[in-house]
C-alpha cells in the first residue's frame, strides 16, 4: 500500500481539517482519521502497592547520596575490578593483575566480588578465558545472562545462586574481543551493568560491555 | 496569619528532593504518589501492557532515587524522572526485540482478520489492532506517536521533552503513519 499523501499526514498532524483536503483525498483522509480514532487514550492507574514496593527498595538503600557523599564513597567503598587478558599480551595483563591484587588487599582477590552491584570479572588461561559474571539481586527468582556470545538468548546462560545473600553468578569461557551483554531478572527485567563500560547500540541507547583482552576498571555497583 | 499550613501536597518537587537528599528518605513517597500514574499511560502504550508499565515505573522510581543527587533541577523532577522512565522503556523494547518478541502480550502479532463482511473492524477491534500495530513501530516512532496522539503533546512540546528538532520528529511520525497504514491495510 502506498504511503499517505503529504496532505493527509498534515491532516493527521492536526494542521489541516478533512474539509481542507481536495476531493480526491477525502477517502484517504477519512481512513486516516479512523486510525486516530482507534487510539487508546484511557488512563492507566497503577496499583497503590507500587508506592510501598518502591519505598521498601528505597529504605534498603538508605539515605540518598549527596555529591559529596558519593565522592567520599568513591574513595572508601570497595571497588569491583574487572580484568581481562589478551592471550598475546599475557605478561602485561598479569602485571595489571598484580596491581589489582594490591588494590584489593591481598592474594586470592584477583577474581573477587566486592561491593553490592552486578559485575563481571575475568581470569585468564593460556588457551581460554574464563569470565565470571556476578549480579546482586536478592529479590530475584531467576537470573539469566543474554549477550552477543549467546545470541541474546536469555535462557541459554542462567546464573546460579551463590549462597543465600542474593549473589548470582555464572562463569563462561569467552573468546578474546568485545562482548555486549545484560542480565535478565525473572525473565522480564533487563538490567544493564552499571559496573561496566557501555556502548551505543545504534539506536541511541547503550549496552554493557566486557572487553576480553584489556583491563577495565569497574565502578561501584548498584543494588537492584 | 497566612494560609501556609505546610501541606505536603503543596510542597514543590524541589523542596521534596532536597529533603530526601538531606536524609528524610520517607518523603520520597510524596514524589512516588505524585508521578506514579502521570506517566503510567505513556509506559503502558510504549510497552504494550499495564503490567509491563508497572514494572517500568517501579524500576524508574528506584533508579531515580539512586541518582537523585544528579537531578540538576530538583523543581523539574517530573521531567527528569520522565527521561529515566523513557530510557527504561526503550531498554525493555530493545530487549524484547533481541529476544524475538518476549511475552505474548507484548509480542507483535499479525493483526486479526476483520470479521465484518465489508472488511471493516468495530471500534474495539480497531483499538486492539492499532495497539498491536504500534508495537511494530520502532521505539522512536512509537514514542512520538504516543506523545502526540495519546498524551496530546505538540511537536514543540515533544521536542522539549525528548530533544530533537521538530522537522526530525515530524519525519519520524510520518514514517510511523505510513507503517501503521501498511500494517492496518484494509482494516480501518
Amino acid at each position: 500500500m502506498k504511503a499517505y499523501d503529504p496532505l493527509v499526514k498534515r491532516l493527521l498532524d492536526g494542521e489541516l481539517t478533512l474539509a481542507e483536503l481536495p476531493p480526491e483525498l477525502q477517502a484517504e483522509g477519512s481512513e486516516a482519521l479512523r486510525l486516530l480514532g482507534a487510539v487508546d487514550r484511557r488512563a492507566v492507574v497503577l496499583p497503590v502497592t507500587l508506592e510501598a514496593r518502591v519505598m521498601d527498595a528505597v529504605r534498603t538503600r538508605g539515605r540518598a547520596a549527596s555529591p559529596a557523599r558519593r565522592a567520599l564513597r568513591w574513595f572508601t567503598d570497595p571497588w569491583e575490578l574487572r580484568l581481562s587478558v589478551r592471550p598475546w599480551a599475557l605478561g602485561a595483563a598479569l602485571a595489571a593483575g598484580a596491581a589489582l591484587v594490591l588494590v584489593l588487599g591481598g592474594p586470592g582477590a584477583m577474581v573477587s566480588l566486592q561491593g553490592k552491584g552486578p559485575a563481571a570479572t575475568a581470569s585468564a588461561l593460556p588457551e581460554s578465558l574464563l569470565v565470571r559474571f556476578v549480579l546482586y539481586a536478592p529479590g530475584a527468582k531467576e537470573v539469566g545472562l543474554a549477550g552477543t556470545f549467546n545470541q541474546w538468548n536469555q535462557s541459554a546462560t542462567p546464573l546460579l545462586r551463590a549462597g543465600n545473600d542474593g549473589i548470582w553468578t555464572v562463569t563462561l569461557t569467552l573468546p578474546a574481543g568485545q562482548h555486549q551483554y545484560g542480565f535478565v531478572v525473572d525473565g522480564r527485567r533487563w538490567v544493564t551493568d552499571p559496573a561496566a563500560p557501555a556502548v551505543d547500540d545504534g539506536f541511541g541507547r547503550r549496552n554493557s560491555v566486557i572487553a576480553v583482552g584489556g583491563a577495565v576498571r569497574g565502578e561501584r555497583g548498584r543494588v537492584l | 496569619m497566612g494560609l501556609r499550613l505546610g501541606l505536603r501536597d503543596e510542597t514543590t518537587d524541589g523542596a521534596v528532593v532536597r529533603a530526601v537528599l538531606g536524609g528524610d528518605v520517607e518523603r520520597y513517597a510524596e514524589l512516588v504518589r505524585r508521578y506514579r500514574d502521570r506517566y503510567a499511560r505513556y509506559a503502558a502504550r510504549m510497552l504494550g501492557s499495564a503490567d509491563a508499565a508497572e514494572d517500568a515505573v517501579q524500576d524508574a522510581f528506584i533508579r531515580a532515587y539512586d541518582q537523585l543527587a544528579q537531578c540538576r533541577e530538583p523543581d523539574n523532577f517530573a521531567g527528569w524522572f520522565f527521561l529515566i522512565l523513557r530510557n527504561r522503556c526503550f531498554a525493555e523494547r530493545r530487549r524484547e526485540a533481541r529476544m524475538g518478541g518476549g511475552s505474548g502480550e507484548i509480542e507483535a502479532r499479525p493483526i486479526p482478520a476483520a470479521e465484518q463482511p465489508d472488511g471493516m473492524m468495530d471500534a474495539k477491534e480497531r483499538l486492539h489492532a492499532l495497539q498491536q500495530a504500534l508495537l511494530d513501530l520502532t521505539p522512536e516512532q512509537r514514542e512520538v506517536f504516543v506523545l502526540k496522539h495519546v498524551e496530546g503533546l505538540s511537536y514543540d512540546e515533544i521536542a522539549v521533552r525528548i530533544g530533537g528538532s521538530v522537522p526530525s520528529l515530524k519525519m519520524r511520525m510520518h514514517r510511523a503513519y505510513d507503517r501503521l497504514r501498511e500494517r492496518l491495510k484494509d482494516r480501518m
